[in-house]
């Protein structure tokens, strides 16, 4: 999307728009026609592809006075993937695609929740659509999905700095989004009938103040509903979004949105409402209490004079209540009243200390107030919502849930309403807190619209993105948004990292990736933490109508893609210290797929910034992002790169390596066809094991070949290969492949492969298996990334793959023909397919993801769609089978196969080596 | 003779104690909290009510005497004192004019605090400073605190309370105290709410039979605490005394603060209703010498009687205990803290749940370790104290012929 010029595109770009058009303006290859579907569906792989970046609009533009709806084609060009037909069209100038704004202005800050929606590579190109026809989706199309995808941005602003929020508002055009693009399209640039949907107390206050400035009606929305349906759709639809927090630990807890009802929710703002909450809209005010944030902020003020309420928190943070709170040791002389079990340093009386003492407000420190008074507070928020709890437990109540402007993420805070819950309970009861709990009600209003169908979503339909921004925030959004690409790179360069100190100020982040802002100033010094180390992250939620759960779990419930926690220091520092030291080269690889320039250099130092900074945000808090997995770290990483627009660090690699595997394919096809079939099965899961040695994300595997090339290391390795494997099910999968005295062979109906490298791992491992299994009778899907991710292949890079190698052999070529894969070979393929050849379809689906690793709770529908008639599944590298999904059970049968290239995991998952092999193979657990 | 809820402001430096007031005083026990050391003990000397007002230069205003006799017929006063916790060496002033009259006891009888062996003192105390102050009583008069478990002290003094006192109980609402008549069978259980320093709240099921269940850190310690950095009052009364004449709507925030002056009815809460106490200062541009103290004792009272108010409802509810009793030095007898709690209670439980008031509050623990001398036999004679005078309540004696 840099600079159009530089590739070539002949596709044809149609221009599907009722407006006028000022082609003029258009900086696109003269041959081309602009595509510009803005108002239609046309998503598939939603997995943010790419960014849109806006640059702020100009000031003018707002008042364009044209009837009809103009769209600001002002620069331009061709975004995404040029090898991919129908790209996407990015106008710069044109605000983000219609959005939905909700508001909750409470008395401290305002919060603002929108949702953007994003053009998605359409990927309806001939092969994509012959091989839904072979799945069988006849109606594959998007609008059967309730909604588009998007993406939902949480921003907040102090409400005393009202001002900025109008202008993130209008420098976003977030106030001209109506309910979709056709009613924006309709209204155009005229503001006047748009009503935007707000609560908190705020929402009457500054409503002639948001008519004057941008010209909207605000309509009220009541708070209580709006608190109960965010919270219902935060329990219901985001993954860990509620955990607990003891002595300092989060614990994130998954719940079982079928399990939700009776909970009871404590919301903490001013005054603090208790909420039992039986189902969606229906719920009942059972208490409160006007003991609050506002009693905490407010007595605060009086006492220590500080000027906003982070500042007491903060203060609260170096705090000693132990002069100011009167402790039962204090009474008692140092002993305990263990009786009624009471220790020496419960608090006996809040303040009370101060009763006795001949001192003056003065003398005390500010400090030790502010921690007296959160404690005070904390504590009777917990106590009294517990005993609430309890007493509605007779309505067989669940869950207790806290949440509001006052928790903050505050871990003193949490603590504090953990012990309290805890202690009164005798241990029965755990309180539990919300990742986005400062969200609620403006969430809550959000949903209010009628007719988004948001209501509908599924927990796997979301996906949480943490963009380059992320590890200094937590604050307010300060000043306009980034523009482009360029004040990314140049907002990177600006900042300084020592540790985990920020040094230098952050600024606002780029519209497309995030909603959160920074800080206006740099809060953090010296050696104390930062006030908001605990605090937890809240990311933009990508929105994927498309995902959805892989069909062959046997459990998705207990399903647990990560087999490494990171939540264990220990393992956190070790991967920590793995992704560090492969940065630089990464780094490498990466500019040097964008041609080495300056360009990419720059590119290259602002993502390894970024990066570097989300590492150390996750050493401080483990947590700041949600429960974090290895997988999550990886994919972050991907992420990461993808925001600096560096589409695949890779992709040169590849396809080297693509082609000096396909010169061998042939000798090695001949090699397996001389064997017989017993020794050919070995061969090629020795073959798998053995090729699955060339991956890019190992320090191990990276340092190997600079000694070697790709064939010798690929024979070396094999011939190397010493049964048993450490993990060693191989006989009974050959007897369940070609039986035994006792059994019969079985034939599997189809097989999905997910496959991990490219390179020999996929052409000398995975295909000659899948020829294989072909040759036996079984329909093979080639399951591949969506987006590039290290050196795996993708789905996109497949079909040429196969092609090739289908040059070399019939079996291939035949099933790959079958399978829609060699379309520029074939004519008419899609109208008859089966007819066309008798041998079973070799077919490639999308796996949904851009990761090393794979989360089955959140596949493409396509590979979801491919699993309803599979009966085997191969998992197949590091990432996939050992990092994730190890532990993993299936409906079908299921086989997994990984050479372990880290020392670490192989000592800890399989008690062996570096370069130990696993193969293991699991029959169908149909437990469930 | 004094009222418990005296406006008057101790002066606890300038006290003496005169070697006029002679009474044979026996059966002395403290409670010694957090805050305040509350005393009881008993007089057998002469004891009408004109003789009581020798003890008014005891100035704390907590001189409270009920009269009773032991089973020799004698007549005798139960007295009721009280000393700040950080004035101790007072207590221990008076302890010792007490010990000196008596030639060196407490007991003229000799057969219950002396220990015949060993020649000591002992006194019945209760109260966390029984512990903390145990060396010195020891050192300083000679005496050994025989300790006697707060919760235990609490309940039997209590108990002892509502079922020895006629009209003992009260509600409060809207200024107007009504004497409740309690049946002795139908006393039990019931939520008894101590609020001295922190708050303990107790359910009681019989005599000797009850569990704290709850409690809070938010108590008279924190009103004194809190209200004395932010008013640099002098005196806990002198706090109270503020906030009679104080207005919460200048500090708190109000329901109508946030909806524009309307009730946010949809779930039953008036314009009126504090949303968040202290709320208002959060967006005020104001300091706190900006501020009348009687406002900000006015906000910091409501805020904590109310909140003890809640929770000791929410408990009342949870264990399905109609009676709330209320006691502890905190509430003095003061209208607005009784009338916050009965609020609170009121509110919450939709009219279900009363909030009952005693009126010898603050003297529970230290009439429980009373209590807890075994052959004084004041535990039998229950049903002999009767009110000596209606005006003042604390003044109780028992008539001759009752024996």
């Amino acid at each position: 999307m840099d600079s159009l010029g530089e590739r070539e595109n002949h596709q044809e770009l149609n221009i599907g728009i009722n407006g006028n058009l000022n082609i003029d303006k258009l900086v696109a290859d003269g041959k081309s026609k602009l595509n510009l579907d803005t108002g239609k569906d046309r998503g598939s792989t939603v997995l943010g592809k790419e960014e849109k970046d806006m640059a702020p609009m100009a000031g003018n533009s707002i008042h364009r006075s044209s009837s009809r709806p103009q769209l600001d084609l002002s620069g331009a060009a061709i975004q995404g993937n040029f090898e991919e037909k129908d790209p996407t069209i990015l106008l710069p100038n044109q605000s983000d695609d219609i959005s939905h704004l909700a508001l909750d202005i409470g008395g401290s800050l305002i919060k603002l929740v929108y949702f953007s929606r994003h053009e998605n590579q359409p990927v309806n190109d001939r092969s994509r659509r012959i091989i839904k026809a072979r799945l069988g989706i006849t109606n594959f199309n998007r609008r059967s999905f309730p909604i588009l995808g998007g993406r939902l941005h949480f921003v907040k602003f102090e409400t005393a700095k009202i001002n900025e929020c109008l202008d993130f508002i209008y420098s976003k055009q977030l106030h001209r989004g109506g309910m979709d693009s056709r009613s924006w399209q309709i209204e155009g640039p005229n503001t006047e009938n748009t009503v935007i949907k707000a609560t908190g107390g705020g929402a009457y206050k500054f409503a002639d103040l948001f008519k004057e400035r941008l010209g909207i009606s605000i309509e009220k929305e009541d708070e209580m509903n709006c608190l109960v349906s965010g919270a219902n759709f935060l329990l219901k639809a985001i993954r860990h979004e509620a955990f607990t927090h003891m002595e300092g630990r989060k614990e994130f807890v998954q719940l079982d949105s079928n399990d939700l009802f009776p909970y009871l929710l404590v919301n903490i703002g001013s005054g603090v409402s208790i909420i039992k909450v039986d189902g969606d809209g229906v719920f009942e005010r059972v208490s409160g209490t006007n003991v609050g944030g506002g009693t905490y902020w407010g007595l605060g003020k009086l006492l220590t004079k500080c000027k906003s309420f982070d500042e007491l928190l903060e203060l609260s943070q170096r705090g000693d209540n132990r002069t100011i709170d009167m402790l039962v040791g204090d009474i008692y002389g140092g002993m305990d009243y263990s009786k009624i079990g009471l220790s020496a340093s419960t608090i006996a009386s809040s303040f009370g200390k101060t009763i006795s003492e001949n001192k003056e407000i003065e003398d005390y420190r500010p400090e030790d107030i502010s921690l007296s008074l959160l404690r005070m507070i904390s504590y009777n928020i917990g106590q009294a919502s517990l005993i609430s709890y309890l007493n509605a437990l007779r309505f067989g109540l669940k869950r207790i849930f806290f949440g509001g402007f006052f928790i903050r993420g505050h871990a003193y805070t949490m603590d504090t309403i953990s012990f309290a819950v805890h202690f009164w309970s005798n241990g029965q009861a755990q309180a539990m807190f919300l990742r986005h709990e400062g969200f609620l009600g403006a969430l809550g209003a959000f949903l209010s619209y009628e007719k988004h169908g948001l209501d509908d979503l599924l927990v796997h339909q979301f996906v949480e993105r943490f963009p380059m921004g992320a590890p200094y925030i937590g604050g307010n959004v300060h000043g306009p948004p980034l523009g482009d690409l360029n004040e990314k790179i140049s907002w990177m360069e600006k900042f300084v990292l020592k540790g985990t100190e920020i040094t230098a100020p952050v600024p606002m982040l780029p519209p497309g990736t995030t909603g959160l802002g920074g800080f206006e100033v740099p809060s953090s010094r010296g050696d104390s933490l930062r006030p908001d180390a605990s605090k937890l992250n809240v990311g933009v939620l990508h929105l994927v109508p498309s995902l959805e759960v892989f069909p062959l779990l046997a459990d998705p419930k207990t399903y647990e893609p990560n087999t490494i926690d990171l939540s264990d220091p220990g393992e956190l520092e070790y991967w920590f210290t793995v992704l560090s030291d492969h940065m630089p080269d990464l780094v490498d690889k990466a500019v040097a797929s964008e041609g080495g320039t300056d360009d990419a250099k720059r590119r290259g130092d602002a993502f390894a910034r970024a990066f570097s900074a989300h590492l150390a945000r996750l050493m401080e808090e483990p947590a700041a992002y949600g429960k974090l997995g290895l997988a999550n770290l990886l994919e972050l990483r991907e992420e990461c790169l993808r925001e600096f627009h560096f589409h695949d660090a890779y992709r040169s690699i590849k396809q080297r390596e693509n082609e000096a595997s396909l010169a061998v394919l042939q000798d090695l096809l001949m090699e397996l066809d001389s064997m017989n079939e017993e020794s050919r099965l070995l061969t090629l899961i020795e073959g798998v094991l053995a090729a699955n040695i060339f991956d890019w994300g190992s320090r191990a595997c990276v340092d190997l070949y600079h000694k070697g090339t790709i064939i010798e290391i690929y024979r070396m390795s094999r011939d190397k290969m010493q049964r048993p494997w450490r993990v060693d099910d191989f006989d009974i999968f050959k007897e369940r492949m070609l039986g035994s005295a006792e059994k019969k062979p079985h034939k599997y109906n189809r097989a999905l492969l997910f496959v991990d490298n490219s390179g020999a791992d996929i052409v000398l491992g995975m295909l000659p298996l899948a020829r294989e299994l072909l040759r036996r009778g079984t329909e093979v899907v080639l399951v591949a990334n969506s987006l590039p991710a290290l050196n795996d292949v993708t789905a996109m890079e497949l079909p040429e793959i196969v092609a090739e190698a289908a040059k070399h052999c019939d079996i291939l070529r035949a099933a790959a023909e079958a399978g829609g894969l060699l379309v520029d070979a074939m004519i008419n393929v899609q109208d008859c397919p089966r007819e066309r050849s008798s041998s079973v379809p070799l077919m490639v689906v999308e796996n949904g993801c851009g990761s090393p690793c794979i989360d089955l709770r959140q596949v493409s529908s396509e590979l979801a769609v491919a699993a309803k008639d599979a009966d085997l599944v191969v998992l197949e590298g590091m990432g996939r089978s050992l990092h994730t999904n190890f532990n993993a059970k299936f409906k079908c049968d299921a086989l997994k196969l990984a050479m372990v290239k880290n020392q670490r995991l192989a000592a800890k998952l399989i008690n062996g080596n570096i370069y130990d092999c696993v193969c293991r193979f699991e029959a169908a657990d149909n437990s469930n | 003779m004094e009222s418990v809820g005296t406006d008057e402001a101790p002066n606890m430096g300038e006290r003496e104690f005169k070697s006029c007031d002679r009474d044979d005083v026996s059966h002395l026990s403290l409670d010694i909290g957090g805050s305040l050391i509350k005393m009881v003990y008993f007089s057998s000397g002469s004891s009408s009510p004109s003789d009581d007002q020798k003890h008014s230069y005891l100035k704390d205003g907590t001189n409270t005497s009920i009269g009773t006799s032991n089973h020799n017929g004698l007549r005798g006063k139960l007295h009721f004192l009280k000393f700040e916790t950080s004035q101790i060496d007072e207590c221990i002033k008076f302890i010792s004019s007490k010990l000196l009259q008596n030639n060196g006891s407490l007991n003229p009888g000799g057969q219950d605090d002396k220990d015949l062996a060993s020649e000591e003192i002992i006194i019945k105390a209760t109260g966390g400073g029984a512990f903390k102050f145990a060396d010195l009583f020891k050192e300083k008069l000679g005496i050994v605190l025989d300790k006697v478990d707060e919760m235990s002290c609490l309940v039997a003094g209590a108990n002892f309370l509502l079922k020895a006192v006629n009209h003992e109980a009260f509600t409060y609402m809207d200024d107007q105290k009504d004497y409740v008549q309690i049946n002795h069978k139908d006393l039990y259980p019931y939520l008894l709410v101590n609020v001295g320093s922190g708050v303990s709240m107790i359910k009681v099921d019989g005599d000797n039979n009850f569990e704290r269940v709850s409690g809070t850190s938010v108590g008279g310690g924190t009103f004194w605490g809190l209200g004395r950095l932010l008013t640099k009052c002098q005196s806990f009364d002198e706090l109270l005394e503020l906030s009679r004449q104080g207005n919460n709507r200048v500090i708190d925030m109000l329901v109508g603060d946030i909806y524009g002056g309307t009730d946010y009815s949809k779930i039953g809460l008036t314009s009126t209703t504090i949303a968040s106490s202290f709320g208002k200062a959060i967006s005020a541009n104001k300091e706190l010498d900006d501020y009348r103290p009687e406002d900000v004792a006015r906000s910091l009272l409501r805020m904590i009687s109310n909140n003890i108010g809640q929770i000791a409802y929410l408990n009342a509810l949870r264990f399905g205990l109609k009676r709330i009793f209320f006691g502890g030095f905190f509430i003095r007898g003061h209208a607005y803290t009784m009338d916050t709690l009965s609020v609170a209670v009121n509110f919450w439980s939709k009219g279900e749940a009363k909030a009952l008031f005693l009126r010898h509050e603050g003297f529970l623990g230290a009439l429980g370790a009373f209590m807890n001398y075994k052959k004084n036999g004041f535990t039998d004679i229950t049903h002999q104290f009767m009110e000596q005078s209606c005006e003042i309540a604390q003044d109780l004696v028992c008539k001759d012929e009752d024996i």
